[in-house]
């Protein structure tokens, strides 16, 4: 259940190396360019900042709207640490029917504490789940 | 090549074409660790009234900021990059991620930006502010 308590709720902070490697792994599967900038999505790709009691992947959440902000590019070789937080969690009556709105914010900073991107992610989670409309 | 500095408000940008594949979805999905099964699994996608598999929203995404990272080369960099999902991208659909110039001042160009499928329903909308070099 996804509901208001987990508003500010938030991972432990992530330390991570931008990789040659993992960014080509994913420019490949995107099928975009890579040479040595990052691209612009990449930062949406780190998940492992877990929050408790929230999980990304459950089945019946739907991206719906995402914004990506830099305070500078990202490079090959970069250090950052980054963290994910619960930034809130509202209804709404949708096309059919309730839906529960939730925005998880990632952001990245360098290692002399410089905001380097933030990333918002808005899910929307219909009140009725993929699993229980199998069972119905 | 138009560079970045000669672009004015309405000025289109370039098209960038893409054609996903169930393949490709399930490497994008191995790549970044998202596994939902509305991307991955046809009969669970189905279930869930979907009419089948659809693809990452962030994938889409990265089509748009690919055909941006491509026009800006290195007279720049994208400083911001919003969208919004508004419809489904399926496997073979051909996908077309284009724009134009809202605005710009001497140091960014803000964009409008948007993705057509091959029925001319929209499936992406947003805007991009680009920080330009001097």
């Amino acid at each position: 259940m996804i509901g208001k308590e987990l508003i500010g709720r938030e991972s432990e902070s992530v330390l991570l190396k931008i990789r040659q490697e993992d960014v080509r792994r994913f420019a490949e599967a995107a099928e975009i360019p890579f040479e040595d900038r990052v691209p612009t999505t990449y930062v949406e790709s780190l998940i492992k900042a877990n929050i408790d009691g929230f999980e990304l992947t459950i089945p019946s959440l739907i991206l719906g709207e995402q914004k990506i902000s830099y305070r500078r590019l990202l490079e090959v070789g970069d250090r950052i640490t980054y963290k994910r937080r619960i930034k809130d969690v509202y209804g709404r009556i949708g096309k059919q029917g309730k839906i529960t709105i939730i925005l998880i914010e990632t952001t990245g900073y360098d290692f002399s504490g410089e905001l380097v991107f933030s990333s918002t992610a808005t899910f929307i989670a219909p009140e009725k789940g993929v699993d229980d409309d199998k069972s119905a | 090549m138009t560079s970045l500095h000669n672009y004015e408000v309405s000025d289109r940008l370039p098209v960038r074409e893409w054609v996903p594949s169930h393949i490709q979805m399930r490497q994008y999905a191995e790549a970044t660790g998202d596994f939902n099964p509305i991307h991955i699994d046809d009969n669970y996608a189905r279930q869930a009234g979907l009419g089948g598999v659809i693809a990452h929203g962030m994938l889409t995404m990265a089509q748009m900021a690919a055909m941006l990272s491509d026009w800006i080369s290195i007279e720049g960099g994208i400083a911001k990059l919003n969208v919004r999902f508004e419809g489904m991208v399926r496997p073979g659909d051909t996908i077309s991620c284009t724009g134009f110039i809202r605005a710009r001042s001497e140091k960014t160009l803000v964009c409008d930006l948007e993705a057509f499928n091959d029925k001319n329903e929209r499936v992406l909308s947003g805007i991009a502010h680009i920080n330009l070099k001097p």
